[in-house]
């Protein structure tokens, strides 16, 4: 039960994510642009007052169409609040406002809901644009790791939060490696390479100071060092390391190699430390589906129209589905035969208006919905007994997924013959001759 | 490592003389005065090769082998053989009258040399290849080190043989101020605490590479940090940390030789972590030695799953090791006491993976118990009493009977980078892959395509005019800061630099990897000496493994076991060549997370 809450509340954030990015690009007239939000046991009669209070002071306002519309725009917000008896548990957001449309057209807006967890933020504001920074905060608020993956080649500074990965800073290092040079001189360039490794050791822990300690204070909740050879034990155990990140350490892990791909098996080896995050979720969950293909249970499925028969079927157990995923989901409707069809479309399908037109009359078809799948699929996943799980591409596998698979598939929760093996869409290179390994 | 010292002394002396003049007189007579304690030891061990590589005329060597022992000797046949570039330290005894010679030495070095340079390039081809027919053409007259190794290693009957060949071989040697034996490149693998680097110290000081003085040192040393055993090691393990934990980080290298062949040792690292080292070692080798220690439970761990023993056979087969030495390592310990049976189950435990790996066991592979502590077997064989079970050869002879190995004479010169460093100008270290170069000639660094011209030349720390294939070189260079250089780069011919690109399809095999790779995944590649971090663009096809047919389909994903052509990107421009073409620039492997993923080939550079 836990779990499919858990899947529940991220296709929640999902949306939340999708409607910040939505209410951050609309712009509108004048100051006519209502944030509204409601912290947990607030209450509405306080706020339908003010908001009353504001009316009073609109009216003041010279310009005809700016006073227009902000008072339009309260008049709506206080309709609004009297379909709520209380403050919900999570507290109350409400956007309201005219906006400008692309086409310059105006459009009115209203959204008021209840944020997937309580918001601690009270916040008034008439501005020409939404004010969206609180609920970002709300998403952003997971605990934060730090990752120094340092090797003798460079080091990377980055940090895990919630299923974003972030590198902060990276740099190279030119350290002297051992050369049978020496002679007289031996002990010298012994000197010289310790000299310059220390000074990398210092200059990583002047790094990760300015980058971890924000205010005073640190800004991550641990810290997991990563590298070859001692470099990491060295910098965990030097008095140059701030004692407020040393006391932050989580673990030290050994990877062979620095970089990118230090940082991503610095990630894995850390998971233990590491398991509520929702960055290592994702990984396994992909690194499950990647199982079932590799074991060849059959009970898996990807591509759109494969995974869309499988949910019809109701096969799918969990869905997954990456967040940027760019199919277009058409309904379609035939005047002579009132047939409804669905298409899927990628955007270079989109331009090919053949989709669009009867194929036996040459009718263009009346276009009755037009959403994106992912969009769709959140609205409708229950309905086919499955759960949603939208994942990124920043992890290892994610990567894979998106790229190798079109970002969408499913785990079965038994065992589907497709017969339509979809075929790649993509120009399908030409071969090599290959003489023999 | 004092015998180290002698080519940063001439540095030192060439830069005084260039630039100084003779007001200095004072410091180099300062720098004698440190330099003369150390003299008495380096120049024997710095006299064996210079002797077998430079023009030494006929009559210095005999009297040089009766007299060798003592230094005061030495001097006068040092400056009497006319190579004026390594006399600095026998000058050292006869102090500051001398000082005013210096000027004219290079000059006489110089004029030496261009003599044989243009001639160079036929004759030394010949005889590469001469040697390449017939081995016993290599030997070089005879010199201390060589004759304790003859007496010692090789029968009556080869002795006779190679005394007879003197003779016919001093008109080649005259003419070339380039090593004359055929180089190999032998790479010590294994696992943790084999024994490798152990081995590799016992080799250098039984043929004499590091004195007596330096390895007693090395001894009390060990023995204050209450870690005896280890002091052989320490010959190789150069830096503190290496030291203080008796794990090799890097790779460590020198060089021995033996009468027909000059040895470079490359001793890798055998721990998990460090494996990308050992990979850039394991690439410039010719020869491999699997170090496995017989000792109870080590040999098991070292084989099982997550040993490393595997995968540096595994590795070394990739990097294009033609043959394989499988030093069965510890025999001496209390738990194995020289067994025969413990002997015979490390091998046959171990030869049907080397196998499956590709090694010919009747001509890529041989066994040999050896115990690096006691020097058992490495250079001598085993006495009877201890080991009447095993007669075959020691490890060194048996190194330097192998067949000569096959190099590029002709064709471009390539030479990829394994290290930099700065003194006094920009020097890169590497292997010579193939064709040859001078002192002076124009090369491309690639895969910036940096014009740059060779300054000097050393081959395993003796200077050089001209380097062949399969010498382990340092090049100075003019025209490039060290700054601009890193490890991966090549360094080539001008008229046919190497082909670059940053997008190339490969056929890879999935060796190990726990779910599937399809396109997307990203890991870090090894090709010659670079590690780059790659991602596969998209799967062009499988190949059956067994009948080697490409399937018409393009697959979704690949798994362990399976062979597919994909399409790779590397996240910048590297120097690579398609495997058909040469070989040594085109296989690959892949890793991630500790592990060996797949190894491959570039069959076409797209861009």
């Amino acid at each position: 039960m836990s779990e499919e809450s858990s899947a529940d509340r991220n296709v929640e954030i999902w949306k939340i994510k999708k409607l910040i990015k939505s209410l951050e690009m609309a712009r509108g007239n004048g100051t006519s642009m209502i944030s509204l939000i409601i912290p947990p046991k607030d209450q509405i009669s306080r706020v339908s007052k003010m908001l009353a209070d504001e009316f009073g002071t609109a009216s003041n306002i010279k310009s005809r169409v700016n006073r227009l519309s902000v008072l339009g725009a309260i008049t709506s917000v206080q309709h609004r609040l009297k379909l709520y008896t209380k403050v919900p548990p999570n507290g109350l957001v409400i956007y309201c406002g005219t906006i400008v449309t692309e086409e310059g057209k105006e459009k009115k807006v209203n959204i008021d809901f209840e944020p997937f967890k309580p918001i601690n933020t009270s916040l008034y504001l008439c501005d020409n644009k939404f004010h969206t920074e609180a609920l970002t905060a709300l998403l952003a608020d997971d605990n934060k790791f730090g990752f120094i993956v340092m090797d003798g080649n460079g080091a990377l500074f980055g940090t895990l939060q919630g299923n974003t990965r972030e590198v902060l800073h990276k740099f190279t290092v030119d350290l002297p490696k051992k050369h049978g040079r020496g002679g007289q001189s031996a002990l010298r360039f012994a000197r010289l390479r310790m000299e310059k490794r220390h000074n990398y050791v210092r200059k990583v822990a002047e790094v990760a100071t300015q980058l971890f300690i924000s205010a005073d204070r640190p800004n991550v909740a641990g810290l997991i060092l990563a590298g070859s050879a001692d470099f990491k034990t060295e910098l965990s155990q030097s008095d140059m390391f701030d004692p407020r990140l040393q006391s932050k350490i989580i673990k030290l892990v050994d990877v062979s190699y620095g970089g990118e791909n230090g940082f991503n098996q610095a990630i894995e080896l850390a998971a233990e430390s590491l398991q509520n995050v929702k960055f290592i979720q994702e990984k396994k969950l992909i690194g499950r589906y990647f199982d079932e293909i590799s074991q060849d249970t059959g009970k898996y499925c990807f591509g759109v129209d494969d995974t869309l028969r499988a949910l019809e079927l109701g096969a799918v157990e969990t869905l997954i589905c990456w967040e940027n995923l760019d199919i277009q989901r058409y309904v379609l409707k035939s005047h002579a035969t009132s047939q409804e069809t669905i298409l899927h479309l990628t955007p270079e399908q989109e331009k090919d208006k053949s989709h669009f037109t009867d194929k036996d009359t040459g009718v263009e078809l009346e276009l009755v919905e037009c959403q994106p799948l992912l969009e769709w699929l959140a609205n409708n996943y229950k309905s086919f007994g499955a759960t949603l799980e939208i994942i990124t591409d920043k992890s290892q596998e994610g990567s894979q997924f998106v790229r190798g698979f079109g970002g969408i598939g499913g785990l079965l929760r038994y065992k589907v013959d497709f017969q339509s093996m979809q075929l790649d869409d993509e120009e399908i290179d030409n071969l090599y001759d290959i003489d023999d390994y | 490592m004092s015998n180290n010292g002698a080519p940063d002394s001439w540095e030192a002396q060439a830069d005084v003389i260039g630039e100084q003049g003779a007001k200095d007189s004072n410091d180099v007579s300062t720098k004698f005065s440190t330099l003369n304690v150390n003299a008495v030891e380096f120049v024997p061990s710095f006299c064996v090769p210079s002797q077998g590589n430079d023009s030494t005329d006929s009559p210095t060597s005999p009297q040089k082998s009766e007299s060798e022992s003592t230094n005061s000797a030495e001097s006068p046949v040092l400056n009497g053989c006319g190579d004026g570039v390594e006399s600095g330290d026998g000058r050292a005894a006869s102090a500051s009258p001398r000082v005013e010679e210096p000027p004219p030495v290079p000059p006489a070095a110089s004029a030496e040399t261009p003599v044989p340079v243009p001639s160079d390039v036929s004759p030394t081809a010949d005889s590469w290849e001469a040697e390449a027919d017939d081995a016993l053409l290599t030997p070089e007259d005879s010199n201390e080190v060589e004759e304790e190794e003859l007496e010692q290693q090789v029968p009556s009957t080869e002795d006779g043989e190679i005394s007879k060949k003197i003779p016919k071989k001093k008109p080649v040697r005259v003419e070339d101020t380039r090593s004359k034996k055929e180089h190999v490149n032998v790479v010590f693998i294994g696992h943790v605490d084999a024994g490798k680097s152990t081995i590799g110290g016992q080799i250098m000081s039984l043929t004499g590479m590091v004195d007596k003085r330096t390895l007693d040192k090395y001894e009390r040393e060990a023995r204050e940090k209450s870690r005896e055993s280890w002091y052989l090691s320490w010959a190789l393990d150069t830096n503190q940390e290496e030291r203080d934990k008796g794990k090799t980080v890097e790779v460590g290298r020198a060089y021995f030789e033996t009468e027909k062949k000059h040895f470079t040792i490359l001793d890798a690292p055998g721990h998990k972590s460090f494996v990308p080292n050992m990979i850039g070692g394991a690439a410039q080798a010719d020869l491999a030695v699997l170090v496995i220690s017989a000792r109870k439970g080590e040999f098991e761990t070292g084989f099982d799953r997550g040993g490393q023993t595997r995968e540096h056979a595994m590795l070394a087969k990739t990097a294009g090791v033609k043959h394989l030495v499988a030093l069965v390592n510890k025999m001496d310990d209390p738990t194995v006491n020289w067994d025969e049976k413990r002997y015979n189950e490390c091998r046959d435990k171990i030869l049907p993976y080397l196998k499956k790996l590709g090694f010919n066991p009747a001509k890529d592979l041989s066994f040999l118990p050896v115990s690096g502590q006691t020097g058992q077997g490495l250079l001598e064989r085993v006495s009877e009493e201890i080991c009447s079970w095993y007669r075959g050869p020691s490890f060194i002879q048996l190194i330097d009977e192998l067949p000569s190995l096959n190099r590029k004479m002709d064709g471009p010169f390539i030479m990829p980078v394994v290290d930099k460093y700065k003194d006094m100008g920009t020097v890169l270290m590497g292997k010579v892959e193939a064709g040859t170069t001078r002192k002076g000639s124009t090369l491309f660094l690639m895969p910036n395509r940096a014009q740059v011209t060779v300054d000097q030349l050393w081959s395993d720390d003796i200077e050089v005019t001209s380097i062949g294939p399969g010498e382990n070189v340092k090049v100075k260079l003019k025209g490039i800061e060290e700054e601009d250089v890193s490890p991966g780069f090549v360094l080539c011919d001008t008229a046919e630099p190497i082909t670059t690109g940053r997008v190339f399809d490969a056929q890879v095999v999935i060796l190990e990897h726990k779910s599937i790779i399809c396109a997307g995944y990203s890991a870090v590649m090894h090709i010659h000496c670079a590690a780059e971090e790659v991602t596969v663009k998209a799967l062009i096809c499988l190949v059956d493994k067994k009948t080697g047919e490409k399937s018409k389909t393009r697959p979704r994903f690949v798994k362990q076991d399976q062979v597919a052509i994909m399409r790779i990107e590397c996240a910048g421009i590297i120097c690579l060549e398609p495997f058909k073409k040469f070989a040594q620039m085109g296989r690959f492997t892949l890793r991630d997370e500790n592990k060996t993923i797949a190894i491959g080939k570039v069959l076409k550079v797209v861009e």
